[in-house]
């Protein structure tokens, strides 16, 4: 091998070490600032008027800025599990509508609630070749809070969270614990007359 | 143009090699695979956060029902004496409180570091105790605060059982105080002899000032209980598991930390 060559190899090496890995970094850090940004956004909208508007006036608002970075339909159907066969079409439509209302309704209060909270993301951390954590500390209320955004790369629709850990809970393995139990002993049309009463209660 | 042929393919090669060892934008989930995934956390070797914590509860029955027991007595006593509470008493007067009660609790903190053989953390949160006691006139403001190096997790006995090995045997719901397990109650039992207020060692001597010591701490503790509370039952389709997997799986995260 010639100099001309060895110089050539060497340079691409450098090029391989340099560049690639950081195209890597900066594809984590934009799926960071994008998650970053679609939760500022549903700050902006949470915390204006929010005395006078209630959740069911900003709903489809709310869940047309998580839909950016928050696949619902893959938190439901991961949350129910082997459950998720246990519903007919009619029933899977229904159940997904009214639980996407019951989370985002319970947390949108708790969010809107006194003060706008602080965020702060921390660089993501790679669990696969196509799913990262991100982790966040909100501060509520003087009260810190620790949240988790598992992502996955999906096809055809990039990084995408499809798990939320509240302090090192799992929000889709609790709901799944609690699916499990529902039906052990009762069937899917109970299931959706329950979300239909907590709703109404909520 | 031979050598540029061949430092051409040699570009390519080790750019091909980087690409594929250290490109984790360029692979993807199936959408289908995702949502068929069964076993939650196990897919991406992340078993040490939630998902995998599991709880025996043989004593299911009796627990649901002293569950709903503490369900009554959460929304119908504790819940309006709590918004009272936070009404009379100015904020900053409850955050002292909550300063003093938390600084008190130091040797338990202390006790479950050393238990883990955590001596770093064990050190910060003698440094902790040490500022707050004098700069933070006796614990009532945290003055360790401006230090980043005085932040150590919270560590309990209960805690330093888990990082033994030592499993939760099975789970069980107190009367008004709510869920724990068998190792978590022997961890609390085992810090009432370090905890200043508790017996058996105690260091306040009469008892009545003992009962209203343990009362505020109670109290103090109340306004956050009572918002976690509602925050899992109020979006749970099952209050009571939502509330079990929830602290199996908090235990769980708190002793892998």
């Amino acid at each position: 091998m010639n100099s001309f060559s060895f110089r050539s190899i060497f340079a691409a090496m450098l090029l391989s070490v340099v560049l690639l890995p950081n195209l890597r970094s900066n594809d984590l850090d934009e799926t960071k600032v994008a998650l970053e940004s679609t939760l500022n956004q549903l700050l902006d909208v949470l915390h204006a008027n929010h005395r006078t508007a209630p959740y069911s006036v900003k709903k489809d608002q709310i869940i047309g800025i998580l839909n950016q970075q928050f696949s619902f339909d893959v938190i439901i159907q991961r949350s129910l599990g082997r459950n998720w066969n246990k519903l007919n079409d009619s029933q899977k439509d229904q159940v997904y509508a009214l639980i996407t209302d019951l989370v985002l309704q319970s947390y949108t209060r708790e969010l809107q609630d006194g003060p706008r909270p602080q965020l702060t993301f921390y660089e993501p951390k790679v669990i696969t070749s196509s799913k990262i954590e991100i982790e966040s500390l909100v501060l509520l209320n003087e009260s810190k809070i620790n949240i988790s955004y598992r992502m996955a790369n999906i096809k055809d629709r990039g990084w995408q969270v499809y798990d939320v850990l509240v302090e090192g809970v799992s929000m889709v393995s609790n709901y799944r614990k609690q699916f499990d139990e529902h039906f052990l002993k009762k069937s899917a049309s109970e299931l959706i007359d329950l979300l239909k009463s907590k709703l109404k209660g909520a | 143009m031979k050598h540029l042929i061949r430092s051409g393919i040699s570009f390519a090669v080790i750019a091909m090699w980087a690409l594929s060892s250290n490109a984790p934008a360029e692979d993807f989930v199936d959408l289908d695979d995702l949502m068929e995934m069964d076993e939650l956390l196990d897919d991406d070797g992340t078993v040490a956060r939630g998902g995998s914590a599991e709880i025996a509860d043989p004593l299911k029955g009796l627990n649901r029902a002293i569950f709903g027991f503490n369900d009554s007595v959460y929304k119908n006593v504790f819940q309006p004496f709590t918004r009272q509470y936070v009404r009379v008493v100015p904020k900053e007067a409850r955050k002292g409180v909550g300063n003093f009660f938390n600084n008190l609790e130091y040797p338990v903190r202390l006790t479950g570091n050393l238990l883990q053989f955590r001596f770093g953390r064990a050190s910060q949160e003698t440094g902790k105790f040490f500022i707050n006691t004098t700069a933070g006139m006796a614990g009532f403001m945290n003055a360790a605060q401006e230090f980043e190096g005085l932040q150590p997790p919270r560590e309990d006995i209960g805690q330093a059982f888990g990082a033994w090995g030592i499993k939760h045997g099975f789970y069980f719901v107190l009367p008004f105080l709510g869920p724990t397990s068998l190792r978590d109650f022997v961890g609390r039992f085992g810090g009432n002899y370090v905890d200043p207020i508790s017996e058996p060692w105690t260091q306040v001597d009469d008892s009545t000032d003992r009962l209203i010591l343990t009362a505020v701490d109670t109290v103090k503790d109340l306004p956050e209980i009572i918002d976690v509370y509602n925050s899992i039952t109020g979006s749970a389709i099952d209050p009571y598991t939502a509330v079990r997997d929830g602290y199996a799986q908090l235990r769980a995260a708190q002793v892998a930390e």
